[in-house]
């Protein structure tokens, strides 16, 4: 390891833990403003957690080591997935390691964490919530693993760095595979991260939650920890969706200009497919648990469409 | 130069968006967002006679697009929503033998079946332009897809478009394939108008006797006393 695999990997890390509030608000907001609400301040989201992050964490009487551990773990599991996408700066060499299947297995476990934390609680509703999610997980892990397939067969490698290049040196946004494969990546981010029509994280409804049920016991820094590690995921995913259908501007090299503008740029596309998931999300309604699977199978069928695709053109 | 590169991808782009569109077609449960994305398939249909018509000068092609942006982009769709807008219909939710997913399902299953038998047929004739090949089997596909449409769908108006869908996927191999002549083109079309005034009229009176269809006519405002057909 050398001192340009450190700076990517810290600024990589950093990038990411700086700007995944900033994403989660922006949603907030345009929903808000969809409804005709103001919404939340576009830093609300870091108010929020320097104030989890002040307030005392209160264990259940029943809770054991995993709800002492699995905060932190959730989020050095997604500081690490951190590490293997690069967000604004693709370097010539692959500094980090980053296999997409190692990327799927880290997604995996932060799923499991999470599980395994609402049964620990013993509460009735982390139980069910976290009864929800495996349910939810033994559907949906075949249709990621169809569709990330896709993606390393329609790029033609398992290393995510060499993806990203791919899509910057070909610019491959416009090919009608990489267009078609946006759509199974798009539903996969709204799936990965709870989002209407799959789950509402924005109620905590008995009868709806999966993802905010799990973290009902959860408080203070434990609580924050969570939500941070949260908007990381959404983030990383985010960034797989936008480093290949819009690569423009992605910094190459190890220079301060390029390493700002690639900051910039990547701020803007994020946003950008914030206001397209805030406006999705607006328009559809949640949907029923058994109709969820549905959901799911539109994006196995883009991939395998994307595949044949790729085959036959 | 551009235009001899640009017409393929094009090509290419509304080929792959027809075979979405077959997929919408099966899994959407609005009626609306049916009519919708079919009148998008035809479209997409027109946008393909268009540009393999330039590409080739055939006229014949040009005279089909034209045909099919008047009959099925804009007649049939019109007709459909009038009919759908009057009985009130919105949802389509009962589904038979195959729900949306298995349907989905079963369709990538088709492509790819159509595809290999296709490759062993058809590769060898159009292995210098591939573009012919692709729109063989998505023609092909899209038929097949339209008959599961009408095999899983329960209502009559939904059926319909499966049925359409089918025409589309028979256009579409036609005019990557076979060359339909311009004549027998615009009959399917004419049997289309008429399969479509048939089964709103069977949507409106199937269950009803021929006395009682002017009183169900009016139930559904299709019907008035003062003007006849409104």
């Amino acid at each position: 390891m050398n001192g340009e695999s450190l700076i990517f990997g810290f600024l990589n890390v950093v990038f990411v833990l700086l700007i995944s509030p900033f994403f989660m608000i922006v949603i907030k907001k345009v929903k808000a403003q969809i409804q005709g609400r103001e919404g939340p301040h576009i830093i609300q989201g870091y108010y929020n957690l320097a104030k989890l992050f002040q307030k005392e964490v209160i264990y259940s009487e029943y809770a054991g080591f995993i709800s002492r551990i699995a905060p932190y773990a959730a989020l050095s599991i997604m500081l690490v997935s951190a590490l293997q996408v690069p967000l604004f700066w693709i370097p010539e060499e692959e500094l980090v390691t980053s296999h997409i299947i190692v990327f799927l297995y880290l997604l995996v476990a932060g799923r499991l964490l999470i599980a395994l934390l609402g049964l620990d609680a013993a509460s009735t509703f982390g139980g069910m919530a976290s009864s929800r999610e495996m349910s939810l997980s033994a559907i949906l892990e075949p249709v990621t693993v169809i569709v990330f397939a896709t993606l390393v067969y329609v790029m033609g490698s398992f290393s995510i760095h060499e993806i990203f290049k791919t899509a910057l040196t070909t610019f491959t946004s416009c090919s009608p595979t990489v267009l078609l494969l946006s759509v199974p990546l798009f539903i996969l981010i709204i799936v990965e991260t709870g989002r209407i029509p799959v789950d509402n994280p924005e109620t905590h409804l008995e009868l709806t939650m999966v993802h905010e049920g799990m973290l009902l016991d959860t408080s203070g820094r434990n609580l924050a920890l969570f939500e941070l590690a949260h908007a990381v995921k959404q983030t990383l995913l985010m960034a797989i969706l936008i480093n290949i259908v819009l690569p423009l501007g992605v910094a190459r090299d190890l220079g301060v200009v390029a390493l700002v503008c690639g900051m910039i740029l990547f701020l803007l596309k994020g946003t950008l497919l914030c206001v397209i998931i805030g406006f999705f999300e607006s328009g559809c309604a949640k949907m029923r648990f058994f109709q969820i699977p549905n959901f799911f199978m539109v994006a196995f069928f883009f991939s395998v469409l994307t595949i044949f695709v790729e085959v036959m053109i | 130069m551009i235009l001899t590169e640009l017409y393929p991808s094009m090509i290419r782009i509304c080929l792959i968006l027809v075979l979405v569109s077959g997929g919408f077609l099966l899994s959407s449960r609005n009626l609306k967002k049916l009519v919708r994305t079919y009148q998008f398939q035809s479209f997409l249909l027109v946008v393909i006679a268009i540009c393999l018509g330039v590409r080739a000068d055939n006229m014949v092609l040009l005279f089909v697009a034209a045909l099919t942006l008047i009959s099925k982009v804009i007649g049939i769709p019109a007709c459909i929503s009038y009919i759908q807008k009057r009985m009130c219909i919105q949802q389509d939710l009962k589904f038979s033998y195959l729900k949306p997913p298995g349907a989905l399902m079963l369709s990538t299953c088709i492509i790819l079946l159509v595809y290999l038998c296709f490759g062993r047929i058809l590769k060898t004739l159009y292995s210098a332009n591939s573009l012919f090949f692709v729109g063989a089997v998505v023609g092909v596909s899209l038929v097949l897809m339209g008959l599961i449409a009408v095999c899983t769908r329960k209502m009559a108006i939904s059926k319909v478009m499966g049925y359409l869908s089918m025409e589309n996927g028979v256009l579409a191999f036609g005019l990557f394939v076979t060359e339909l002549p311009f004549f027998i083109e615009f009959v399917i079309i004419i049997d289309l108008i008429i399969v479509v005034l048939l089964t709103s009229i069977m949507t409106i009176g199937i269950d009803s006797s021929i006395e009682d269809y002017k009183s169900r006519m009016q139930e559904f405002h299709l019907w008035s006393d003062e003007g006849g057909i409104s």
